[in-house]
């Protein structure tokens, strides 16, 4: 027991250690907070795209600017993903860093963001792919013959219904992300992993720092995992039978 | 005659199936016209067509003057105006009933929320269902569901029901309750297209009963001649095992 305390005080107490954890964790929910929202939005848009092309036959209806631009985009999407899935996330961010961001004065946040919220669109496309295709397709034409345009059906019909189909597998694919931007250090960036690794290099315990900040990643993804589940049960209203 | 659709020469084919044949027709304001055929026969395709659910292969559909096959026309204010009934109901799980009626109205006639619901109730209250204008899709029995597709298509004012085959998915009991909405609309000199079973309805509320089989109008005629004398050998043959 002495021993324990001994050890919080030399990792965290002693020249206010704990600084390095509460602004690499702050770090961290920054990155992960706008990474998700980029990749919310981009995925979304991926799989907008994706969709329209596979459930229209590449708008086969349309006149033909719209047909090739729809099959460019859906080649340039598929493009996207196959790329951004098949390589490591930390070579991406890497890439970022030292090719393309290479001005002295780019934030890392800036591009840990930038970095994971391309990264997770490529999963978010193809989970929300997977809960567009699941809408039965007379939601779709129910719509479209009530007189809502395309874009009105998905917006208003569509993307509520998938959108609840897919919680759980996006809430699975954040948890993910959550951990995943611990090698956000790669860049330069001080988030909580590192944060524990510049206590350890300091302190000489290799215990105490990664316990903590283990423990410090399972506590945001239980309280994210809660929140979800509170999202799902509000939204299953509709289903309930009396 | 107030020709509300014209049928001209349409072909519909998926791959070599050739689904619809060469169909002319016209329909006129106040027609109640009743598809009827064995399955595969084309009707569902034809209903689907008049409002380019199913794009045709060639011919062309005319709606109050307007060649809504053309690229060129904006299919969403052709669509506004033709109400669509399908088999399984279609409505949508995620809105509640009012929500249901309402959503269409408010984002494409720009009604008020107000106007939509005042709306709306008048047309529940007309098929008794407004106590369950909170409810939820799930909520309702099958009956109860069509009824409320029904009213939710007459939001939008239109000029030309589809139904197809609005009472298949129905148990026996509920069948009744759904006709007898459509009966009030043909009163009400609704024009409507109705692919259905349902002989007796057919026998009552139409004006023009077609025979659609091999992806024509192999007969057409009035109810009356159409089921006690009908001129054609396969709908005798196919009128022999429904009724």
């Amino acid at each position: 027991m002495e021993n324990i305390i001994k050890a919080l005080q030399l990792n965290l107490i002693k020249d206010n250690r704990y600084i390095y954890l509460i602004d690499g964790l702050k770090n961290t929910m920054i990155i992960t907070l706008f990474a998700t929202i980029v990749g919310i939005v981009l995925g979304l848009l991926i799989s907008l795209i994706r969709t329209t092309y596979d459930n229209t036959n590449g708008l086969k209806n349309s006149n033909a600017i719209l047909r090739v631009l729809i099959k460019f985009a859906n080649a340039i999407c598929q493009l996207y993903i196959t790329i951004i899935r098949g390589t490591p996330v930390v070579i991406q961010l890497m890439i970022l860093f030292f090719c393309i961001f290479t001005s002295r004065n780019a934030s890392g946040v800036l591009i840990a963001i930038i970095g994971f919220g391309l990264n997770s669109s490529a999963y978010v496309a193809e989970i929300f792919r997977s809960g567009l295709m699941s809408i039965d397709q007379g939601q779709m034409e129910a719509g479209r013959s009530l007189g809502l345009s395309y874009l009105d059906t998905m917006r208003l019909i569509i993307v509520p219904q998938a959108f609840k189909v897919v919680l759980p597998s996006l809430c699975n694919e954040f948890i993910v992300l959550i951990k995943e931007t611990s090698v956000a250090g790669y860049v330069a960036v001080q988030d909580l992993t590192k944060g524990g690794d510049i206590i350890r290099s300091r302190t000489y315990d290799a215990w105490t720092p990664l316990l903590i900040v283990a423990g410090v990643y399972l506590l945001l993804t239980c309280i994210f995992s809660a929140f979800v589940k509170k999202l799902e049960v509000s939204l299953r209203k509709n289903e309930r039978t009396n | 005659m107030d020709k509300l659709l014209e049928i001209k020469e349409l072909c519909k084919s998926f791959g070599d199936h050739l689904v619809l044949d060469h169909i002319t027709t016209d329909i006129n304001r106040g027609d109640v016209l009743c598809l009827v055929g064995p399955s595969g026969g084309g009707k569902s395709t034809f209903l689907r067509s008049l409002n380019l659910l199913e794009m045709p292969t060639s011919g062309k559909i005319y709606f109050e003057g307007t060649d809504i096959t053309d690229p060129k026309t904006n299919i969403d204010n052709v669509r506004k105006k033709i109400g669509m009934v399908f088999q399984h109901f279609n409505l949508f799980p995620h809105l509640t009933i009012m929500e249901n009626m309402t959503l269409s109205p408010i984002n494409v006639l720009k009604l008020s929320k107000d106007e939509a619901e005042s709306k709306a109730k008048e047309l529940l209250n007309r098929v008794g269902l407004m106590d369950k204008k909170d409810t939820y899709p799930n909520m309702l029995s099958g009956g109860q569901k069509q009824r409320v597709a029904i009213v939710r298509s007459l939001m939008m004012n239109p000029d030309v029901m589809l139904f197809d085959e609005p009472t298949s998915a129905l148990d026996p009991e509920m069948v009744g309750e759904v006709l007898d909405v459509m009966k009030e609309l043909a009163k009400e000199k609704m024009t409507m297209v109705v692919v259905t079973h349902e002989m007796g309805f057919a026998r009552e509320v139409a004006n023009r009963v077609a025979f659609l089989d091999q992806g024509q109008f192999a007969y057409e005629n009035n109810p009356d001649k159409f089921f006690k004398d009908p001129n054609n050998e396969r709908l005798k043959n196919f009128l022999s095992k429904v009724l």
